[in-house]
């Protein structure tokens, strides 16, 4: 799996940042929060779709990560070890929202309708306007489609195809079995497929 | 024992390997039809992983300073509160606990002690018992009187009587 870990450029070793960490060493937080706070932020964003609340659940994982550094034992790597604190802010605060995805039919002209021409969730590339409102589009539709899941299979899908983890590394930041997360990823794509089946065929 | 769903996502994903695989795919009843989904699988992934992993975060450094204000926010309630914790934390331990029980037992004996000590009768001699005894003998003496003084401090006591009748024989004082 790669991380910001691999692409920063401290030479300073993610366990002797922890290490600091735990000496209570804010600094050394600080460069660990600065390595992977778009990791972690992309990552909620995508399950709960709403800046405001992936920008505040981000920051709550993060000082839930502060206030537990003394529990973290180096058995797995940082970044899986921070990704079970996040899954557990985010799929809680889903429950607590009644977030549960699944039941509801996927209507593609309610979503045409839904798709707001301001929305600041454009990647930044130089795209032609027509081309950037048809990825807005089709972004607005691959959101639509994982809202149709529930958080656990969520949490599965963008994990494995957008972090590259592997399956014991999910099943370590989501607290469940291997064979869990190979089930799980198994409705996910299913379901998915059937949603986006004409977008991923035609783009 | 893996079920089908288990194998089927470790063949997607191209997981499987040696006699597992050829077992897998010679059990698929469609494997042309199973290959496709496996392509489709691979688009969906490539699809989300291009349109999902580039969302920004803005203000990474507000971000940041934000959660520096909250970790020393964090901090500075955590620290009066562990000041407060400590002595009832930390006063009834193992040790304190034997010392306070064996002090008190001290105490308790002491004072046992002092109150025996000062609830017990004075002694008295042979004679001042005889003589309070004549003295109580309205036949023998009637008209005697006995007092006792004690001098604690030189360790003396006087036995002051007056009209007494006779002494006892074996009288002799000390």
């Amino acid at each position: 799996m790669q991380t910001e870990a691999t692409l920063a450029q401290s030479d300073v070793s993610e366990l002797d940042l922890v290490k600091r960490c735990q000496d209570g060493d804010t600094e050394a937080f600080d460069e660990l929060v600065t390595r992977y706070r778009t990791r972690v932020f992309g990552m909620i964003y995508n399950m709960v779709h709403s800046e405001q609340d992936a920008w505040d659940l981000a920051q709550e994982s993060f000082l839930k990560a502060w206030k537990s550094i003394g529990r973290f034992r180096g058995q797995s790597s940082f970044y899986t070890w921070i990704y079970r604190i996040v899954m557990n802010v985010t799929i809680d605060w889903m429950r607590k929202k009644k977030i549960k995805g699944g039941d509801a039919e996927f209507d593609d002209a309610i979503q045409l309708r839904e798709i707001d021409p301001a929305s600041k969730t454009v990647p930044k590339t130089e795209a032609l306007p027509h081309q950037a409102m048809e990825r807005e589009e089709i972004r607005a539709r691959i959101e639509k489609a994982i809202a149709q899941l529930s958080p656990e299979h969520r949490a599965v899908i963008l994990m494995k195809e957008i972090d590259d983890m592997q399956y014991h590394e999910i099943a370590e930041a989501l607290g469940c079995s291997i064979g869990t997360v190979m089930s799980r990823l198994f409705y996910a794509r299913k379901k998915l497929q059937s949603l986006l089946r004409d977008v991923y065929e035609n783009v | 024992m893996k079920t089908f769903e288990e194998k089927w996502t470790a063949w997607l994903d191209d997981q499987l390997s040696g006699r597992e695989l050829s077992e897998f795919e010679a059990s698929l009843p469609d494997k042309a039809a199973a290959q496709a989904e496996k392509v489709e699988a691979k688009k969906l992934g490539d699809l989300l992983k291009r349109e999902l992993s580039a969302h920004p975060l803005k203000n990474e450094e507000f971000f940041s300073h934000q959660l520096r204000e909250r970790i020393v926010q964090e901090n500075s309630e955590l620290r009066p509160e562990r000041g407060r914790r400590r002595p009832t934390s930390h006063w009834w331990t193992i040790p304190r606990l034997l010392w306070a029980g064996t002090a008190s037992l001290a105490v308790f004996l002491i004072c046992t002690v002092l109150v025996m000590h000062q609830e017990r009768p004075a002694e008295e001699s042979q004679y001042l018992t005889q003589i309070l005894n004549a003295r109580v003998d309205p036949v023998v003496s009637p008209n005697a009187t006995v007092s006792i003084f004690e001098v604690k401090q030189d360790h003396a006591t006087v036995l002051w009587t007056e009209g007494l009748q006779s002494l006892p024989a074996d009288y002799a004082a000390k």
